[in-house]
């Protein structure tokens, strides 16, 4: 932009970032557990959390997934190697990932096309995917068991 | 007469080589609530080095703006009751992810440059009319919420975004500001504040997490601005 700021701020302006340099012997308060974070930013932190565990447990899907498509044999494998109690379970917990994963990340769409952008709309919506989540992950749990 | 307890980050440059916390006990009326500036006052008087910033004492200066119960806000207009609720005990911390000086004073440069360059002032290289350029009520409404911002830096420095990016993001009170210039009738520097913010740190970073709206002591909404600026972007086409 050519157009020039008004004197005052100019002279503030003209400091150079060097000039202003920080001082990197400084420390910084920045303890993650001293601050106390709103339903919002959990829901945020959480919503990335799953969407790794998801990544991470892509290989692990997969492999299995190629197991039950390779042969009649392999699907029962497969399928047998699913029934037992452990893998049922971190099936359970892999489902309850991409349940939160989906519902909160639906919240990040629409609060994108601006609805819930309000402090009041925005709690109730976090809150609501806790609420929903909760409520998939029983149903997850009843259709696994 | 009840006891109030707080814990106070320290540090002073010229004697220690690392921040503590300090613990102290100050006499506060039982009777009325104190705003957490009135205990910190007290603490002062108990031990005179305790270093904070002030001066309006009520949430207009924004110079007291300190992470208190975990919580950023102003000292001044943030109510014992609120912050430490029945316990009566306070913890009190400088604003976090800047370089602190001493205490609870932190060197606000970093939040400062990023105000800076989002071009605060108005752009219009029209001659200015007579008496002054003209606004319709309108117009001037789209400015609420928007110029009421005093710069405390208590929702930039409360942003994860802002804590890991301090110089490519902008962070929620200069992307509001951003707005308040965009959203302006007489600001013509419409297409190069938006070219300018057109990368993928100076607005993208914010993942509307809304930390900065549950902290802003004055009740406004950097969320929202910045969702306007990414739609004009978008709009733009750019």
């Amino acid at each position: 932009m050519s157009r020039k700021p008004p004197a005052n701020i100019l002279s503030l302006a003209s400091q150079t970032a060097a000039q202003r340099k920080v001082k990197t012997a400084r420390p910084v308060n920045l303890n993650l557990f001293s601050i106390k974070w709103p339903v919002t930013a959990l829901v945020s932190i959480t919503h990335r959390i799953s969407g790794v565990l998801l990544f991470l447990a892509m290989p692990l899907l997969l492999y299995v997934f190629e197991m039950s498509l390779s042969s009649e044999a392999g699907f029962r494998q497969a399928g047998a190697m699913l029934a037992s109690p452990m893998p049922r379970l971190l099936c359970w917990l892999l489902a309850v990932a991409l349940l939160y994963h989906l519902i909160a990340g639906c919240r990040h769409l629409l609060m994108d096309i601006g609805f819930g952008e309000t402090w009041r709309a925005g709690k109730a919506g976090a809150r609501a995917v806790i609420v929903l989540s909760a409520l998939t992950a029983v149903l997850a749990g009843i259709w696994l068991w | 007469m009840s006891q109030v307890l707080i814990s106070i980050y320290r540090y002073n440059p010229e004697q220690d080589s690392k921040p503590r916390m300090q613990n102290l006990e100050v006499e506060a009326p039982g009777d009325r609530d104190l705003m957490v500036l009135d205990v910190l006052e007290l603490a002062k008087a108990k031990d005179p080095s305790i270093t904070y910033r002030r001066s309006c004492r009520e949430g207009v200066c924004g110079s007291d703006g300190m992470n208190i119960n975990g919580v950023n806000g102003l000292a001044c207009i943030t109510p014992l009751s609120k912050a430490a609720g029945p316990a009566r005990k306070l913890v009190l911390r400088p604003l976090p992810g800047l370089p602190v000086i001493r205490d609870l004073v932190v060197d606000l440069s970093q939040f400062y440059e990023q105000f800076e360059k989002i071009k605060p002032w108005l752009i219009n290289d029209e001659p200015p009319p007579a008496i002054e350029r003209l606004q319709s009520p309108e117009e001037r409404e789209k400015l609420d919420g928007l110029y009421e911002c005093i710069l405390c830096a208590c929702c930039t420095t409360s942003c994860p975004s802002f804590w890991w990016n301090p110089d490519k993001f902008v962070g929620p009170a200069g992307l509001l500001q951003s707005y308040r210039f965009l959203a302006d009738s007489r600001d013509e520097a419409t297409a190069e504040r938006l070219a300018e913010l057109d990368d993928p740190f100076s607005v993208f970073r914010c993942r509307g997490i809304m930390n900065c709206v549950s902290v802003c002591p004055k009740g406004l909404n950097p969320t929202r601005a910045i969702g306007k600026i990414r739609n004009m972007l978008v709009e733009q086409g750019t």
